[in-house]
């Protein structure tokens, strides 16, 4: 019986636990180990399910993680109880995520890893460099290999110009011109015998604005996809507060990828992660595995939602509209960037497009380095 | 120790709070294992009253701090009393007290406004319960503040020195999940999800809260409550809704629902356009008699 073993088996018993839930995805760490103890400590160990809530709680599983939870908490802790050892024959390793293997990013077009080029360019000695200005408007997909080496070069250079921001709610303290700051005001005037002799003030500082990028990577946008995240990845220079999904017929989460390292490598890095990399295209059906998972953990009042896509989908467009709706009532502003858009021939009549378009705040064109920064310091301003 | 369960469901069911065994248990958890509770749900499934309840049940007092983007320091934890502290530099003036002397004056405990946070730390008759309402509206600064409050109940005022608390507050954190709580502050709390209730637990709160509803009236509220909750609405009314609903039945004096009551009253249970826009009479007499069913 559990209650009657020494207390190091119910340690082990749930370091145990934890460590599958932690091979199924669940961030459950030592704290939590340590709060499961001591809940059960606090528990009748014969009752199963308060066993199940008390470290449910004790792990701090979010809602949307209970179904997995009480599978491992059933296998795991289960009929065996009554034994005097928990059960240990349970390797409960996951099945490893499908990841394709030794595929490149955007192989059909624009080769991923262009370290030749790279040399090239970087010797100084490029054959078919471009002129800022000129690469800054050139369609992304006419740009060769080394137009992209040259331009992560003028991104490294240049920080995306006039992101946009806004005022917080939170006060500081400021030199001059604001609301007068009672609190430090008095504080001063304390040497001079309550004679208020200058004036403190305060003020909403700036702040810096949030971005949730969604980008689509299907077959029909790769001679723009590639670009388009080299264009992510030094936003991400400048605004800390970036998060980045791609999809295509499913959804992944990039932001922990971004981190670090030089951009060929990151990408290289990226296209591994992403299954089905060039592959179809599934655009409400991503949209609303983003809504279910990740809206309510990274989109808020303050943030800016930017997707990047073709809008070129053939799921039905009804998923599609209820997914943006569920987007736009929680963001602060969504922007649909078109890279199609940059053609004059376009029109967005494509049925997913056309669904979308209610439920935008702004629908730009993304097709040149210049519509992206354009529509990136325009799009929370 | 299911025993103590079943006295907690018991104790605050006398407070008119109606909990599941989860819930009882998890509460029981916090109180003993003197854990911040963090407490997420949908709006109106009765986060905030669980504290309520607490306090009462614990006979104690409810500290409330209420969260808001831009809450500052001054607004949850101090702040110093200026009108006081100005009159006494004018009264003071010329009786040749140095700045010194002045200054350890007016910034003594005599001249503080305690604002929720310092108050619960300070309480001297027992711990109270501090209840951190949708601290998901406060910004990450302000939880990495609370962060600290919570892990060593104790604060620092530079012109007074450190606060300790006397006695350890029990805390409950509601949020509203409009922004995910950082993983520090999580770390620090035990979790507890509030779904919508049961229909059988919805009958119960009705009875409890609502004494004027009938059997009858109370089983009807709730079914249609729970067929109502099964459409795609983009706000879900929660318990509150459902309270409403039925206080405003029972001041009308209806004792049962009929397409033309619910529809006069949906206001009390559909607070968006667009739902409201859905729910038209047909929409309503249908649900109606499939919970009739």
């Amino acid at each position: 019986m559990i209650s009657a073993a020494p207390a190091h088996d119910l340690v082990t018993h749930v370091a145990r636990f934890a460590a599958a839930l932690r091979a199924q995805g669940l961030a459950v760490g030592l704290h939590e180990e340590m709060d499961g103890t001591d809940a059960l400590t606090h528990l009748d160990l014969l009752n199963r399910d308060a066993v199940r809530w008390g470290v449910r709680s004790a792990f701090r599983v979010r809602r949307r993680d209970w179904d997995l939870f009480d599978r491992t908490f059933d296998r795991l802790w289960s009929r065996r109880q009554g034994s005097d050892h928990p059960p240990v024959d349970d390797p409960l390793v996951p099945p490893e995520p499908h990841r394709p293997s030794g595929r490149t990013l955007g192989s059909h077009r624009t080769p991923l890893v262009t370290r030749v080029a790279e040399r090239e360019v970087a010797e100084g000695a490029a054959p078919g460099f471009s002129p800022d200005a000129q690469l800054r408007r050139k369609p992304f997909d006419r740009c060769t290999a080394q137009d992209l080496v040259a331009m992560e070069r003028l991104l490294r250079r240049m920080p995306p110009p006039g992101l946009p921001t806004r005022r917080s709610r939170r006060l500081v303290p400021v030199p001059a011109r604001g609301a007068v700051d009672l609190r430090r005001s008095l504080r001063r005037a304390v040497g001079t015998c309550g004679d208020v002799l200058s004036l403190a003030r305060r003020a909403h500082p700036l702040e810096e604005p949030r971005y949730v990028v969604l980008c689509d990577t299907s077959g029909s946008m790769d001679p723009h996809a590639r670009f388009l995240l080299a264009f992510l990845l030094s936003l991400r220079r400048v605004v800390k507060r970036v998060e980045v999904f791609v999809f295509n017929t499913s959804l992944t989460r990039l932001t922990p990828f971004l981190s670090s390292g030089r951009l060929h490598a990151r990408l290289e890095r990226l296209a591994a992660e992403v299954p089905d990399w060039s592959g179809g295209t599934r655009i409400g059906g991503c949209l609303a595995d983003f809504a279910a998972r990740y809206l309510e953990a990274v989109v808020d009042a303050r943030t800016d939602v930017v997707i990047l896509s073709d809008g070129l989908d053939g799921g039905d467009p009804a998923v599609l509209a209820q997914a943006l709706g569920a987007i736009r009532r929680r963001a602060r502003r969504v922007t649909w960037l078109n890279p199609l858009l940059g053609d004059e021939r376009y029109r967005p009549e494509a049925r997913g497009m056309a669904a979308a378009l209610p439920f935008l705040d702004r629908f730009a064109p993304a097709h040149n380095l210049e519509s992206l920064e354009r529509a990136f310091a325009r799009a929370a301003s | 120790m299911k025993d103590e369960i079943r006295a907690m469901q018991e104790a605050m069911e006398r407070h008119g709070y109606i909990a599941e065994a989860p819930l009882a248990t998890v509460v029981h958890l916090a109180l003993s294992m003197r854990k911040p509770l963090l407490v997420e749900g949908d709006a109106g499934v009765g986060k905030t009253e669980l504290a309520k309840v607490l306090a009462a049940l614990l006979n104690t007092e409810l500290i409330r701090l209420q969260c808001y983007e831009g809450l500052d320091v001054a607004t949850a934890l101090y702040e110093w009393n200026y009108p006081r502290q100005l009159l006494h530099l004018k009264l003071s003036e010329g009786s040749g007290q140095s700045p010194a002397e002045l200054e350890h004056t007016i910034f003594g405990r005599d001249y503080l406004l305690e604002r929720p946070l310092l108050r619960a730390i300070t309480r001297k008759d027992g711990p109270p319960v501090l209840l951190v309402d949708e601290v998901d509206r406060a910004d990450d600064a302000f939880e990495a503040f609370l962060l600290e409050v919570l892990s060593d109940f104790q604060v620092t005022i530079p012109e007074l020195g450190t606060v300790k608390a006397g006695h350890v507050p029990y805390v409950v954190l509601t949020s509203n999940r409009t922004r995910e709580i950082g993983d520090a502050l999580r770390r620090r709390c035990l979790y507890l999800y509030v779904e919508h209730p049961s229909l059988e637990k919805e009958v119960r709160i009705l009875q409890a809260r609502v004494p004027g509803a009938s059997q009858a009236l109370a089983e009807a509220i709730g079914r249609f409550m729970q067929r109502l909750r099964a459409r795609p609405l983009s706000r879900m009314p929660g318990v509150a809704e459902t309270l409403d609903w039925a206080r405003a039945l029972v001041s009308l004096h209806r004792d049962r629902l009929d397409a033309d009551t619910v529809h006069a009253t949906l206001g009390c249970i559909i607070k968006d356009s667009a739902d409201a826009t859905d729910l038209d009479q047909p929409e309503i007499a249908a649900l109606l008699s499939e919970s009739a069913a």
